[in-house]
């Protein structure tokens, strides 16, 4: 399970990457001239923080889930 | 209806989200060349404006240079080449108006349908005669249009990077209310003893240091892009990140206590404390030195013409939005952690 | 008792703990001395602005050491002998007043040896001790509080470092930029609004500290 969070988390990391930072230096990306792609940057980034934090909040659900299975 | 504010939070950051995007930025000049002249010459300079369309009306265009407040000089000839590309001569006087060897002059293009921009140290003009005098200087700037449809202000450096605005303050605003939130609940804790409060602090602190951390990686990325580096260690950077820190040795303190109530207790008097030196950190200090951010160090905030009226109708919303949001994970994670405490209380009695 | 006999008592108390256990002051001191001449002998030609940095990150150090066991070094039960007699407030006040006294001789002491060994560069010297002063208060009331926090977990040690360290940060920042004043290595005419910005900071540290210290100590 983790190996694959992780290797998606690579997989986009790399996507936003290649998409957003090497396009830059043509024209034609979404007013690239204008640097959006540093805007479009910092909102990936945080809903990936919102989403690391949403894994944070469903692993103590689930521990919480074991301890009352445990406990019947 | 009980979960209105939760509703109203996810409503505020679609629209702050697809305003802030959709609205498009007033026409601007990007750059301009060459940004060499002297005294006396027949100066021609090519200028690239950014989402302009000098197209549409070629005839309604005109242009100047201007030196300090006072002095500036029409555009003889103006040449549309393209909607972006204009080629602008002008005669520039014999002699400079101010007695400086070298002046910086700005370039300013009117038109009716882009309305003004302005760039900023645009030619950097030398004298050649080495006199003073304001002959061929005046200042014929005058009826400038406005640009008409809802738009935010173009400024040089920063370009469509101003939208950070929307979401890179709004985290910092929102981590500040939320941190409030926290001490609050640590100081009710303290009051009455009842260990939902502690819950709720802590669950308030981590979504507080979320916040935190995502302003830092944000605040970053349009920091490369503006200031030139990722982390240039300015003092702004580097007390918001040893901000951080203090949240990270509350969990720390927290954590290092096994009994649960006497790491409540502490960790209630280490929060409010830690609360009181956050404004310092943050807002105290980095006025001391210089500093590249905004608002600090000599430096203007974001305000007056660089925060608009259109931009406050985004920017307020963000921030309700992102708190409100922020304080829907919190109230889910307490939840969580409360759930917990119950379920051992019940252990512990059967 | 009143409130201050009992603040002078514990006062007393504290002085005569620590002359009882000179081995802990000398040791702070021999710290100085060495890390003084360290610095000294890295340097040969100490510049001004590695005199005013390790100045004061040397008294940093030296009175996170000198004030960490000042709620760490007490046993259980005499704590709890003298705390059902004192008033909690007279107990943080005689903590944080004895260890400015502290502070301050050590200040003056790393001051000393630091102009004796490595040369002193200070040009306003009346600033310069107002600057010791006041810095020496602060770290002294943050460290105090910090130490009354860290006592009461077992790995203190540590905690004492990750918890003070982030809050001495603004004290200390103030402290270098004013100092950097009085060694003329900065001409800022406007250095009262520094000073009052530290005399703020100490201020409400004080009063945060008094309003939550009760909460703190019963256990």
């Amino acid at each position: 399970m983790k190996e694959i969070i992780s290797c998606i988390f690579t997989f986009l990391f790399l996507l936003t990457q290649n998409l957003l930072f090497a396009q830059s230096s043509h024209d034609q990306f979404m007013r690239s001239n204008g640097k959006i792609y540093v805007v479009i940057g910092v909102l990936i980034s945080i809903f990936i923080g919102l989403v690391l934090f949403m894994i944070f909040m469903e692993r103590r659900l689930k521990k919480l889930e074991k301890e009352l299975n445990e406990n019947g | 209806m009980k979960h209105w504010w939760k509703i109203l939070g996810i409503f505020l950051m679609i629209y702050s989200i697809v305003a802030g995007i959709g609205i498009p930025l007033k026409p601007g000049i990007y750059d301009a060349s060459p940004s060499k002249a002297n005294t006396g010459e027949q100066f021609t300079m090519n200028a690239v404006g950014y989402l302009t369309q000098f197209d549409k009306t070629p005839d309604d265009l005109r242009a100047w240079l201007k030196v300090g407040n006072d002095f500036a000089i029409a555009a003889n000839s103006i040449g549309v080449k393209n909607e972006s590309t204009l080629n602008v001569s002008f005669q520039i006087p014999n002699n400079l108006p101010t007695k400086d060897r070298v002046v910086d002059a700005s370039l300013i293009i009117d038109s009716k349908k882009n309305g003004y921009a302005i760039f900023p140290s645009a030619v950097f003009i030398t004298n050649t005669t080495q006199q003073t005098s304001p002959e061929g200087w005046n200042n014929s700037i005058a009826d400038m249009h406005e640009f008409k449809s809802m738009a935010f202000p173009y400024r040089n450096i920063l370009q469509e990077t101003i939208r950070n605005l929307f979401y890179h303050v709004p985290l910092w605003f929102g981590m500040m209310i939320i941190f409030l939130i926290s001490a609050i609940n640590s100081g009710r804790f303290l009051m009455t003893k009842n260990q939902k409060f502690d819950h709720k602090a802590s669950a308030y602190a981590s979504v507080g240091t979320l916040f935190g951390i995502l302003g830092l990686v944000t605040g970053a990325i349009w920091a490369k892009h503006t200031w030139g580096a990722y982390w240039s260690w300015d003092i702004k950077q580097n007390m918001s990140a040893i901000a951080m820190l203090v949240y990270l040795a509350y969990f720390v303190l927290r954590n290092s206590f096994e009994e649960s109530e006497q790491s409540a207790r502490i960790g209630a008097v280490y929060n409010i404390f830690a609360f009181v030196t956050l404004p310092m950190l943050l807002f105290v200090i980095p006025r001391l030195t210089d500093s590249l951010h905004p608002g600090n160090g000599g430096n203007p905030g974001f305000g007056g013409e660089d925060l608009d009226n259109n931009m406050r109708m985004v920017f307020y919303p963000a921030i309700i939005g992102f708190t409100l949001f922020g304080a829907w994970m919190a109230t889910i994670l307490y939840r969580i952690e409360d759930v917990k405490q119950r379920i051992e209380d019940r252990a512990f009695y059967e | 008792m009143n409130f201050s006999t009992q603040i002078f008592h514990l006062i007393k108390k504290e002085f005569i703990l620590e002359w009882r256990q000179r081995y802990a002051l000398s040791g702070i001191l021999l710290y100085v001395l060495a890390t003084v001449f360290i610095v000294y002998s890295s340097f040969v030609r100490v510049p001004d602005t590695a005199w005013n940095s390790t100045f004061w990150i040397i008294i940093l150090f030296a009175s996170v050491n000198a004030i960490a066991k000042s709620f760490i070094g007490e046993s259980g039960n005499r704590t709890l002998y003298y705390y059902s007699l004192m008033n909690p407030y007279a107990v943080i006040l005689s903590k944080m007043i004895y260890n400015t006294l502290l502070l301050l001789i050590l200040c003056l002491l790393c001051y000393a040896a630091f102009s004796f060994i490595a040369g002193n560069p200070v040009q306003n010297t009346g600033l310069f001790y107002l600057i010791l002063f006041l810095g020496g208060t602060g770290f002294s009331i943050t460290f105090t509080f910090i130490s009354a926090i860290a006592a009461k977990s077992k790995n203190n040690a540590t905690l004492m470092a990750i918890l003070s360290f982030p809050i001495i940060i603004p004290i200390l920042m103030t402290l270098i930029n004013l100092s950097a004043n009085a060694l003329g290595m900065i001409k800022n005419t406007a250095y009262t609004n520094d000073i009052l910005i530290l005399i703020a900071i100490d201020l409400i540290l004080v009063g945060m500290a008094l309003i939550l210290f009760p909460f703190l100590w019963r256990d």
